[in-house]
């Protein structure tokens, strides 16, 4: 039966029908916790362990979903084109906003995990933890930490994100939806973006943007930010 | 469809093209987003001949991540040992993040 596990297709299979499976579940029942990628991973975890199959033989059909990744990136672009319009009379103060928040989301987060004396590989799977996972993967990739801590934390952050992030928000006195809208994507990327569409129309669209906008300086200053704290990044 | 996915893969190779030949440290996946952008607002190529490919990708981009996400399985007993910092500095960095982007947008934005 391991070798049957081994083939490409039960990684392929059960990565597809788990997904499918999940966004069933949330249209029926529409809880914030219940985002299907979550729950997929979740029970595809839960499918290996109890049939004692190994994270490799999975991820040997696995690699084939995630090599989509790469090119997914590149449509970001392509919707950033398409959607940019939207925010030009707002562009210059939206760029600032993003710019900022992303940085402090970088620092703070290095910061804190010093302070609470977490080991370097950690820090450096999670200092890129506000962007959208394929680009913070990609950032983990060239800062020597390791992805899989990044994927699992970067997709708890946005669904922390989209559970809590307008409550917050509005706690704290923000009132424009375009505010909360840019604030869900440069913090928590898709998962959080989900949420601001949820807001309004325009929330979701300065959103996406915020998140490709923040994927890009994340990207850019993460291995800096990380050898001046770190000294360790080659 | 195949014309759009094939200016995708297309620019995404370029992005890693680039990247491998300059050794800049930047992933060539998100050289290749910034460059598909410029060849959009430059007018290189037309919206109409990525966007079929770029919908798809983009609808499905969560389910590319699970893998990834599974992944983290093989990690869980290290991590465990750290989830108390980890949750704490994730959580604050997040509320400060949202709050910062937020705060600029809402005072000096239309």
């Amino acid at each position: 039966m391991q070798e049957f596990f081994q083939l490409p297709i039960f990684g392929v299979f059960i990565s597809l029908i788990a997904f499918a499976g999940a966004r069933k579940l949330q249209k029926k029942f529409n809880y914030a916790l219940l985002t299907p990628v979550l729950v997929a991973i979740v029970f595809i975890i839960c499918f290996l362990l109890i049939f004692n199959i190994d994270f490799e033989d999975y991820n040997r059909g696995g690699k084939f979903i995630s090599f989509f990744l790469g090119p997914s990136v590149v449509a970001l672009g392509v919707f950033f084109y398409e959607k940019y319009e939207e925010v030009k009379q707002n562009l210059k103060v939206f760029l600032l906003s993003v710019a900022v928040g992303g940085i402090s989301g970088v620092l703070t987060v290095i910061i804190f995990l010093l302070l609470l004396k977490v080991p370097d590989f950690i820090i450096e799977s999670l200092a890129a933890k506000s962007v959208t996972t394929p680009i913070a993967i990609e950032i983990t990739k060239l800062t020597n930490g390791i992805p899989e801590i990044t994927a699992g934390l970067v997709i708890a952050v946005g669904i922390f994100g989209n559970a809590f992030g307008p409550f917050i928000l509005k706690k704290l006195g923000i009132k424009s939806k375009i505010a909360i809208g840019t604030a869900l994507g440069t913090a928590a990327h898709g998962i959080g973006t989900a949420r601001a569409f949820e807001e309004s129309k325009l929330a979701g669209v300065y959103s996406g943007l915020a998140m490709c906008v923040n994927g890009i300086i994340t990207a850019l200053i993460t291995p800096y930010l990380l050898q001046l704290f770190l000294g360790s990044f080659p | 469809m195949l014309k759009a996915l094939a200016y995708i893969f297309g620019f995404l190779l370029l992005g890693e093209l680039i990247t491998y030949f300059f050794e800049i440290p930047i992933a060539g996946n998100i050289l290749g987003m910034f460059l598909i952008f410029l060849a959009l607002r430059l007018k290189i190529i037309k919206l109409q001949n990525v966007k079929p490919a770029s919908d798809k990708l983009i609808k499905y981009l969560v389910l590319f991540f699970i893998p990834y996400g599974v992944g983290l399985m093989v990690y869980f007993e290290i991590i465990a040992d750290y989830w108390l910092p980890i949750s704490v500095a994730v959580i604050a960095s997040t509320v400060i993040t949202l709050y910062i982007s937020a705060i600029i947008i809402e005072k000096f934005g239309k």
